[in-house]
């Protein structure tokens, strides 16, 4: 069986202090995707982190310009400040090809809780939006992790960029607790065992696919998920089976 | 998989080609205080190794790093695979008189015995700190491997102190883990300005960009493959390897030739 791939977690453009050879635009993500035969990628844009969510979106638009093989993911800043979370902000996403929102709270400066996006994390819920929570330094912290999903226990979260250290410690306790939190594969992949442990305790739907390109080497985590000691079944489902089930169920 | 080398392909293809081994020369074993590893045991890393055609680990156990006089728990692992696992007799220089013991008993253990292995950072003692002498001595009279974690921007093992050891045993095969992490530059400089300096890939396959400097600049025959098993797991490092060198020959070094010439040299393969 030829297992097709959907990476639910790379980036076009660059750090302000560099990545080694990094897609400037979708156009360039999609050449080095055909190099490995990735067909689909939920992706943002690096600007949306490291320079300013509101100006990095719309790069993220501009670049993608409607490709059906890419989704897009913007960044979100508290609603009350009005930068991104606007009128029709919904009916912008659906134009935008838009189908995830991630966020960047501790980079950002903001808190990750009821307070601040109550009503609107409830409206994701309610549209069955994924949230997106890095867990690269910048992003979400576990302790914020563990407090949001308290407050709204019925959130679609996908934990990516999952530390170099392993985290089964931290990810165990949620999955067990949390139906719809997902884990991204890529750099847990690169944990020798805890990729096939958390298959066999809570089941392949709560993994998806993904690279951390171009920080990692796609070639990493794929050429894992082929080999995994999991069965063929759970291989495509993990290796895009799962994420598009995921995108097939946002209503925007 | 275009631009792969058919090598590449196959490994991709079928996880492992069997004249293609990896070898696979910094590992530890055992439970750790800050990671939960499913693979704990020798039995569990075999099975994991053989899955990806790996054909020997060089290790130190968890307990050897982490406490107290712990190298018989890599002896006690390693002799249960003994043509499969070696040993990197853990120098502590926070206990001398440990050091003295295991070195006395050295020889007894030359069936998984390879070399010394240092983790100054953790031990908080520069590498060239006279705790560490006695054992640098020993491993440089008997031109031994010395696995030294180092990383950059580091005092303990960075850079400089390489640099100075790398001059005062020349006998010694001395393999820069993590290869002066961050500071690829000048951990290239040193793996050409010595014979025995080699770079050392764990913790480097998880960044674009080391790996295809240390081809153009160091050369494939000075680049030892290791994982930290059962920090990372075989085919992820293997990927990642494979996405950065595209030359067959560069693979081969890599991933088997280089460590069977060194294994050979000191009659250990
Ligand atoms: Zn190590």
């Amino acid at each position: 069986m030829k297992i097709k791939f959907f990476d639910a977690n790379a980036y076009i453009g660059t750090q302000m202090l560099g990545v080694y050879k990094s897609a400037a635009t979708a156009a360039e993500l999609l050449e080095k995707m055909d190099e490995v035969e990735i067909e689909k990628a939920l992706v943002y844009h690096m600007a949306q982190f490291d320079y300013s969510p509101e100006e990095g979106n719309k790069m993220l638009v501009e670049t993608m310009a409607g490709n059906k093989r890419l989704f897009g993911c913007w960044t979100l800043l508290p609603p009350q400040t009005e930068e991104v979370i606007a009128d029709n902000f919904f009916a912008q996403m659906k134009k935008n090809r838009i189908f995830a929102l991630n966020l960047f709270p501790v980079h950002h400066r903001f808190l990750l809780n009821g307070v601040v996006f109550g009503e609107f994390f409830k409206e994701l819920i309610k549209r069955k939006i994924p949230l997106v929570l890095s867990m690269r330094e910048g992003g979400a912290t576990w302790e914020m992790l563990y407090s949001l999903l308290k407050e709204f226990p019925n959130l679609t979260c996908i934990l990516t960029d999952l530390s170099i250290w392993g985290v089964d410690r931290y990810t165990f306790p949620l999955l067990e607790k949390y139906e719809k939190v997902y884990l991204e594969s890529g750099v847990l992949s690169l944990h020798e065992g805890s990729f096939e442990m958390t298959v066999k305790k809570f089941g392949a739907k709560r993994l998806v696919f993904g690279t951390g390109f171009p920080e990692k080497y796609q070639e990493a985590s794929m050429l894992h998920l082929l080999h995994s000691n999991i069965s063929e079944t759970d291989k495509q489902k993990i290796a895009a089976g799962n994420m598009e089930k995921l995108l097939s169920e946002v209503k925007l | 998989m275009r631009n792969m080398s058919q090598l590449a392909k196959d490994i991709f293809k079928y996880g492992r080609v069997k004249d293609c081994p990896v070898y696979d020369m910094h590992g530890h074993m055992g439970s750790h205080y800050g990671i939960h590893f499913p693979t704990k045991s020798a039995e569990k890393t075999v099975k994991s190794m053989q899955a990806a055609n790996v054909q020997k680990l060089i290790f130190s156990h968890h307990g050897s790093l982490m406490m107290r006089d712990g190298n018989s728990l890599s002896l006690k692992e390693a002799r249960k695979f003994p043509g499969l696992l070696k040993v990197y007799c853990t120098i502590n220089p926070n206990f001398p008189e440990v050091t003295e013991k295991d070195l006395a008993a050295f020889d007894e253990a030359r069936d998984v015995y390879v070399g010394i292995k240092l983790l100054a950072a953790y031990h908080k003692k520069p590498i060239t700190d006279d705790g560490y002498k006695k054992a640098w001595e020993f491993a440089n009279k008997r031109k031994l491997f010395a696995l030294v974690h180092t990383w950059g921007d580091n005092n303990m093992n960075g850079p400089e102190q390489i640099d100075e050891v790398a001059r005062k045993y020349p006998g010694c095969k001395i393999f820069m883990g993590h290869s002066c992490h961050g500071e690829w530059d000048k951990a290239v400089l040193l793996a050409n300005k010595y014979k025995n300096v080699y770079l050392e890939l764990t913790a480097v396959p998880d960044e674009r960009g080391p790996m295809e400097k240390f081809i153009e600049k160091a050369g494939s025959k000075k680049i030892l493959f290791g994982t930290d098993m059962p920090w990372f797991s075989y085919h992820n490092y293997i990927g990642a390897v494979l996405g950065a060198v595209r030359k067959e020959e560069d693979l081969r070094n890599i991933f088997y030739l280089n460590a069977k010439k060194l294994l050979g040299e000191i009659g250990q393969l």
